[in-house]
């Protein structure tokens, strides 16, 4: 079995199985814990509704902070956008999602395909490189450093793959495939899963902050 | 024509107060109760509180920290020290690992993987959830996530109750207010007494424990043993705004020290006969002095059911902020120039942001925000507590240096608080920093300004003449 | 023609002036990237080369590497090399049948012994009942011949890789020639069916220097397998600009567009069919407007299906991700019950011990 055989195959195979049942596994092993009820009377009846907004208001700080966070916002937007643009705008990335979807959309031009990709590489770049020089702040752990690897290797390994440079096409396409099913073992037992969590995290505080008529 | 206060001498000033109460504090390191059970069983207890107080939002909260930094950002005691384990995100690290060990989805794994918890591990923790944590809440609003560290921060006082490594001050109150059922040397009879010198000195009556009255009023030990002013102003706002109220022996402590630290049976035994008392006498609103944590305590704990009982609670500054909007309130205009602080546990955590503000514009103040105010606002830096830790005076004294610059930005001559916690701490950075700004209570500022009226009961002529 | 003529002697007889073989000594130097400089000494060398002989057995195969070879060309100087060597054992081409055949063979390679190139196509059945010759197994007849070979070509991609036999479930348990034979020099020209001109090329390259061309790691010549398909695909320019044809008959198909997204395999596909082409140069599958398949590559019957892109998932997961979901669901949810469970105790026993 050739390397790009293994990758395609067993590779991708198993690391899709542990990503899909790991994923459901941390949630429901969360969000089926006891749920302690907020006994106090709301400030206004209404207020625990407009609590969910900030699962979508937190998406940009207050301007009380701006200028602390305004950097790292926009890097970190940067990147998340670019990187999910190259996730599902690529004609490649399209035809494996269909395969396992049926779902399937026009795709970009791969020169512009290539730029996204670059883009989110530089911005995820220029995070590390805050976060390494501002230790302080970030008080980052090993899984922290171990994400960022493997994020940033599957967006190099596929921009070679993209582009054809580097090692000869089918090699690069193993291991850019292999990266990704790396990444895939490692998403649910990871920081990554805040792509769930926000929407929880968010709305939590959301309620209980509007519970007591405070807006974030 | 606001009325002259005949109250000169009878009671000490705030600064005075302070100093009295400075004195006190430093003594009850000595009484401080020493841990009596083994290390391994403090450990076990510690992580049981934790385990019996986590849900889910706890655990997603534990589970969505992304190390963005961004907390650091709004917290006053990372920004004044610059030290790393300041940040917020550090607050959450040794709970999360319990959770991880202990309720955690992959528990199995992690507990072969991850050092158990000692005791070490929770004497670190003590000065990260005490000393360096007033429960602001400012972290949150900038946490991409969303994530209440104030309210993880609690739980781990829980815990750390139940390891015995409660801070030397707050475990001294917390015993004497087990055992007497108040702080500070204060009972049912300094109450009393207090209120007799108020009707003697100063001619201003005080219904004390009548079987039934409208609005029910609470006091708190800091106006009871030291600041008499602050129950003198009470008692002059409540009977010119002519309202039915009363004070019950039975249940006037707004300070809670299970609350504050984190003993949340002791927390519950103080709640109960308060709102026991409200009850019997069929009030209607429960007005708790300016106290914050006694707004969490009662109005917004969520093991209280709230929502079962007859009465409103409301927070001084809200009482008299309704008050004002209503047109009850009536005021002389104020001289001078000012600004508001709002205590974090009735702003940004308590929602009570539009009524002091109505207060100060009753009185026509001359009023301007401070740069980062109501939800945004920085914490004084010594609440939840922390004003009583000496271990925590350098954290206390730089993060007001925050607050202090936030002041004189506004150009104000007065900063108005309503929290005695906050006045506390205000009052030693004013000392402190040498600094020219006043420092003044809402209630007190309002009771200086109230245009005087014959009301009903309870209202006597001036110059110590008794009814 | 006897055995002993030398490969000038032959030109000469069949009418080929010295200027037209010293330009096919070039055009093969050329093909095989061999620097210029050699072209005089590989003249001489073919003009002084006596007639080797060469053994093709034929395996399990569909004899379409013959075809191809023999098929391909007019009258041409690598008809000449084909005809100049000593084919002294070729099933399809022979004259000779059964046992005279079989003895032809054994008496080349005794006569040859350690000097015959062994050319090999078909795959080889480790069953050994499932393909025999004049009652000799493949496996059996394959390691007698290599045992004296100076070297062996593992000819079409049966013969290198185990080809379409081999493909699943693989039912005659085939091999390839590499997989039987270890200790002589093998040279694997892959393909369904090989491009002629690789063919000749290595046997010219073999006559002349008397080595074995450079080889990759797959042991193709590099000269014909060293470049990917994609990489001389005139039409890369839409596969960059990210215009493909959908179908076979849509508007991208008529307009020549890059045949990706219908399963080309021209990425991963080393050979020369882009540049070389096919029958004499004229087009090759990419032109006709099918995509390659990759037909040089090992196992590539089972790489995909023809028409899946090299993009696509190769597995059956959909009812695996299912289950995995509900594994994973029902391991959650039980987590978080006992979790429950614990709580409800503590909490109990810290209510007891108030």
């Amino acid at each position: 079995m050739s390397l790009l055989e293994f990758a395609r195959g067993p590779a991708i195979h198993w690391s899709l199985v542990i990503l899909v049942a790991g994923i459901i596994w941390r949630l429901l092993g969360v969000l089926v814990l006891t749920r302690g009820a907020d006994l106090s009377r709301p400030r206004d009846a209404f207020g625990n509704f407009k609590g969910y907004r900030t699962v979508f208001s937190r998406a940009w700080p207050n301007g009380e902070f701006t200028t602390a966070t305004r950097y790292q916002t926009i890097m970190a937007y940067l990147f998340h956008f670019a990187t999910l643009i190259v996730v599902v705008g690529i004609t490649p990335h399209i035809e494996f999602i269909e395969s396992l979807t049926g779902a399937s959309w026009p795709a970009l031009p791969n020169a512009l395909g290539v730029a996204i990709g670059t883009i989110a590489l530089i911005s995820l770049i220029a995070l590390i490189g805050r976060r390494i020089s501002k230790p302080e702040i970030y008080c980052s752990n090993l899984g922290d450093y171990i994400t960022w690897v493997l994020i940033a290797a599957p967006l190099l390994t596929g921009l070679m793959t993209f582009a054809h440079i580097g090692p000869r096409y089918e090699t690069m396409l193993a291991i850019h495939i292999l990266s990704v099913a790396v990444l895939f073992v490692w998403f649910p037992f990871s920081k990554l899963m805040h792509a769930f969590w926000f929407v929880f995290s968010r709305a939590q505080s959301g309620l209980a902050y509007a519970h007591k008529g405070v807006r974030i | 024509m606001s009325t002259q206060v005949t109250t000169a001498g009878v009671f000490p000033s705030f600064e005075q107060v302070f100093q009295g109460f400075a004195s006190q504090i430093g003594m009850l390191r000595q009484m401080a109760p020493k841990p009596t059970l083994t290390d391994e069983v403090r450990v076990q207890r510690a992580i049981d509180t934790l385990i019996a107080e986590t849900n889910a939002d706890e655990a997603v909260w534990l589970e969505s920290c992304i190390h963005c930094g961004q907390c650091t950002t709004a917290c006053h005691y990372f920004q004044a020290m610059g030290d790393s384990k300041y940040a917020p995100m550090r607050k959450m690290e040794l709970y999360r690992r319990i959770y991880q060990r202990e309720i955690g989805p992959f528990r199995w794994w992690y507990k072969l993987i991850t050092r158990p918890i000692k005791l070490k591990d929770l004497e670190e923790l003590q000065e990260l959830v005490y000393d360096s944590c007033s429960e602001c809440g400012r972290c949150t609003m900038v946490c991409p996530m969303g994530i209440d560290t104030a309210s993880l921060v609690h739980h781990q006082r829980s815990a750390l109750v139940a390891a015995e490594l409660v801070p030397a001050e707050l475990a001294a109150l917390r015993q004497e207010q087990k055992q007497m059922g108040t702080v500070f040397g204060s009972s049912a009879e300094a109450l009393l007494k207090m209120v007799a010198t108020i009707r003697e000195q100063c001619g201003v009556e005080i219904p004390v424990d009548k079987p039934a009255a409208e609005v029910m009023v609470l006091s708190s030990a800091v106006d009871l043993v030291g600041n008499g002013n602050g129950l003198l102003a009470t008692a002059r706002v409540m009977n010119h705004l002519g309202v039915d109220w009363t004070i019950c022996s039975d249940g006037f402590e707004s300070a809670n020290f299970g609350l504050l630290s984190g003993d949340m049976s002791l927390w519950r035994k103080q709640v109960e006969p308060i709102v026991a008392a409200a009850q019997r006498i069929g009030a209607k609103t429960l007005v708790i002095a300016e106290c914050g944590h006694a707004y969490p305590a009662l109005r917004w704990n969520p093991m209280l059911k709230s929502d079962a009982l007859p009465f409103d609670m409301v927070y001084m500054s809200e009482y008299l902020g309704r008050m004002a909007k209503a047109g009850r309130l009536k005021l002389t205009p104020i001289e001078g120039k000012f600004t508001y602080h709002d205590p974090c546990k009735t702003g940004r955590r308590g929602g009570a942001f539009d009524e002091p503000r109505a207060v100060l514009k009753a009185m026509d103040a001359d009023f301007v925000e401070l740069p980062s105010n109501k939800e945004y606002n920085w914490c004084c830096g010594g609440g939840a507590g922390i004003f009583l830790l000496e271990r925590a005076t350098k954290l206390r004294d730089e993060s007001f240096k925050i607050k202090l610059n936030q002041v004189n930005a506004t150009g104000a001559s007065t900063v108005v608080v309503s929290c005695a916690s906050c006045r506390l701490n205000f009052e030693a950075g004013r000392v402190k920093n040498h600094w020219d700004k006043e420092v003044a209570s809402l209630v007190e500022l309002v009771a200086d300004h109230l245009i005087d009226q014959p009301a009903a009961a309870g209202t006597t002529p001036r110059q110590g003449v008794s009814a | 023609m006897a055995r002993d003529s030398t490969l000038g002697e032959l030109l000469r007889s069949q009418g080929v002036s010295r200027r037209a073989f010293l330009k096919f000594c070039t055009t093969t130097a050329s093909v095989m990237a061999l620097p210029a400089s050699l072209v005089p000494a590989m003249a001489d060398a073919l003009e002084q080369a006596k007639r080797p002989s060469v053994i093709w057995l034929s395996f399990q195969e569909c004899t379409g590497c013959t075809e191809a070879l023999t098929r391909s060309h007019a009258p041409t100087l690598e008809g000449l090399i084909f005809d100049f060597i000593s084919l002294d054992y070729h099933h399809t081409l022979q004259a000779a049948s059964g046992r005279a055949a079989e003895e032809a063979r054994e008496e080349a390679m005794r006569e040859h012994a350690g000097q015959y190139l062994l050319l090999v196509d078909g795959s080889i059945p480790t069953v050994k009942a499932y393909s025999t010759i004049a009652g000799i197994s493949n496996l059996d007849m394959l390691k007698d011949s290599a045992a004296n070979a100076a070297a062996v070509i593992a000819v079409g991609t049966c013969a290198a890789y185990g080809g379409l036999p081999m493909a699943a479930p693989n039912p005659t348990s085939a091999v390839s020639v590499s997989d039987i034979v270890s200790d002589k020099p093998i040279i694997n020209i892959p393909g369904c069916p090989p491009i002629p001109l690789a063919m000749t090329g290595v046997i010219a390259h073999y006559l002349t220097l008397g080595t074995l061309p450079a080889l990759d790691h797959l042991g193709r010549p590099q000269a014909f397998f060293g470049e990917n398909i994609h990489d001389r695909c005139y039409r890369r320019p839409f596969y960059d600009r990210g215009l493909f044809a959908e179908t076979f008959d849509d508007e991208g198909a008529r307009k020549g567009w890059c045949l990706y997204k219908l399963g080309c395999k021209g990425p991963v596909a080393y050979n020369a069919c882009a540049h070389v082409k096919w029958n004499q140069g004229v087009s090759f599958p990419i032109q006709s407007g099918h995509g390659c398949i990759g037909c040089s590559e090992p196992g590539f019957w089972d790489a995909g299906g023809i028409y899946e892109s090299i993009a696509r998932g190769q597995f059956g997961t959909g009812p695996q991700i299912a289950t995995a979901a509900l594994v994973g669901a029902a391991a959650g949810a039980g987590a978080a019950l006992l979790a429950r469970s614990k709580k409800e105790k503590k909490a109990a026993a810290h209510a007891a011990s108030e």
